[in-house]
């Protein structure tokens, strides 16, 4: 994950909140949040079984509006905003020339000429500089003073569409909307980086503590922090900015390809087809050991003595009662079934590498 | 929670003997700060440890432990309990959490421990 600022940590909208449930708190990309309340494990657990509540209010929130945002969005990302429906949501990135990941995003297509631009808290100053260069009439607003609510989990739409004015059981997997939540003018997608029907909450920092009380009076809904977030997205094979994405690498090599079109009119592009036309070096694969002793971010991989790569993340999995975790791979060393030990400073761990997801069980796209 | 009958290392390990063999297991503070324990690599028995040195080690969700001898001596039994469920060590890390067993070598090792007074004074 990204190196946090030196100055001290930011507080979210909701650090009140943390505290009184008993959050562990840490800094995180410059911003104070919860690793953890009671247990990691049992925080895991409960979203993949009832509904949990993330404060994601650390990430960026870019709007972008005017008549040429479509046009000139296309450029600037990997998303196709011409194309995009309105009320839509895509996953894709910001590129360098290079075809490097300067990070990873949502774009949500709010209206023809309004788009919300999701990112990375850690990369987000940087995203604003980048996007400000590649645009030109089309207007970047950060949008500062509104914090983020991630309502994840098979119960979540029972637990959440009560409080939101819109139909919540017509909006489509990564739909989109403005709407009145508990009362309140915000944004309501369904999205989310745990694999379980959910969906983010955008709404003005003054507006979100009261949502958070609301929603915590179900006892199916409780809080969960950034380590059950990093498993239940482990579980997924989703990728973590700064571990499976980075300048350095391009999404092609992440096993992200089929969220780029190489022959797109964006920046990057022209790299990534030169990457699509030769043979790939590396290449990101899933790990499973059938034990459940963890391996970790920079444990080495190893095959026929020799190291190969190394782990970007790794943990135990609840879900599986197995270690699991990710890492690139030469490419003659990817293909599903191939066996590998991974080397940690105590052990040596047989795995094989495995399709994505590690968890297949998950809600997220569940039909309404 | 410091049970006033176990001695105590700086490490956080305590150490309940009984006659020439103690039961070793991590400390109540240990489990909290190391969150949900995944993994408990089990020393072999019959290993031979000398005072503070690693007899085997532990994997929480976070990170990976070293569990110190608290005394000298030969590893007798194991706990076969937290292998099937490390979360034993969290919910009963006096009790059902225990790790092993040793033999003691030299009982006169325990003076250099922690009475739980001096324990608690570390935390």
């Amino acid at each position: 994950m990204p190196e946090s600022e030196s100055s001290s940590p930011r507080a979210t909208p909701l650090q009140e909140k943390h505290v009184a449930a008993g959050g562990r708190m840490v800094d995180f990309a410059g911003w104070l949040l919860p690793i953890q309340y009671e247990s990691m494990l049992g925080e895991h657990r409960h979203c993949r079984e009832a509904t949990s509540l993330f404060d994601t209010s650390h990430m960026g929130q870019f709007l972008i509006a005017g008549p040429t945002a479509a046009e000139e969005l296309s450029r600037a990302l990997t998303q196709n905003a011409e194309i995009l429906p309105v009320g839509r949501g895509k996953y894709g990135f910001l590129l360098n020339d290079a075809g490097g990941v300067i990070d990873d995003t949502i774009l949500f297509r709010l209206g023809r000429d309004e788009f919300l631009f999701v990112v990375n808290a850690g990369p987000a100053d940087g995203d604003a500089d980048v996007m400000r260069q590649r645009l030109s009439k089309a207007k970047l607003t950060i949008q500062g003073g509104w914090g983020k609510l991630d309502v994840q989990g098979p119960t979540s739409r029972a637990a959440l569409a009560p409080l939101v004015e819109a139909d919540l059981g017509a909006l489509p997997y990564f739909g989109c909307c403005r709407t009145r939540i508990h009362g309140r003018r915000g944004i309501v997608a369904r999205s989310g980086y745990t694999g379980e029907l959910g969906y983010e909450v955008f709404l003005p920092a003054e507006d979100l503590p009261a949502l958070w009380d609301e929603l915590v009076k179900n006892p199916d809904v409780k809080p969960a922090g950034l380590g059950a977030r990093d498993s239940l997205r482990l579980e997924m094979a989703y990728p973590l900015y700064g571990h499976e994405l980075s300048l350095q690498i391009n999404p092609i090599e992440a096993d992200l390809g089929r969220y780029v079109d190489p022959f797109g009119p964006y920046v990057g592009a022209e790299a990534l087809r030169k990457v699509a036309q030769a043979c790939l070096t590396r290449k990101l694969a899933a790990l499973k050991s059938s034990q459940r002793r963890p391996f970790r971010t920079h444990d080495k991989i190893v095959a026929e003595g020799k190291e190969i790569g190394e782990i970007s993340s790794g943990a135990f999995s609840p879900s599986l009662e197995a270690a699991v975790g990710m890492g690139f791979l030469p490419a003659g060393f990817a293909d599903i079934s191939t066996e590998l030990i991974v080397k940690t400073a105590r052990a040596e761990i047989p795995v094989t590498v495995v399709e994505k997801p590690f968890y297949k069980n998950g809600t997220c796209r569940k039909k309404q | 929670m410091i049970p006033e009958n176990l001695k105590y290392t700086k490490e956080h390990e305590w150490i309940r003997v009984e006659g020439d063999v103690g039961v070793v297991g991590i400390t109540d503070h240990a489990q909290e700060a190391l969150g949900d324990v995944v993994f408990v690599e089990l020393p072999s028995p019959g290993k031979k440890v000398a005072q503070g040195e690693e007899a085997c080690s532990i994997e929480s969700s976070k990170a990976a432990s070293s569990i110190y001898a608290p005394a000298g001596g030969t590893v007798k039994d194991v706990n076969e309990d937290v292998t099937a469920d490390p979360s034993l060590v969290n919910s009963d890390p006096y009790g059902k959490g225990w790790i092993y067993t040793l033999e003691l070598s030299d009982p006169a090792e325990l003076g250099n421990l922690l009475t739980p007074e001096q324990y608690k004074e570390l935390l």
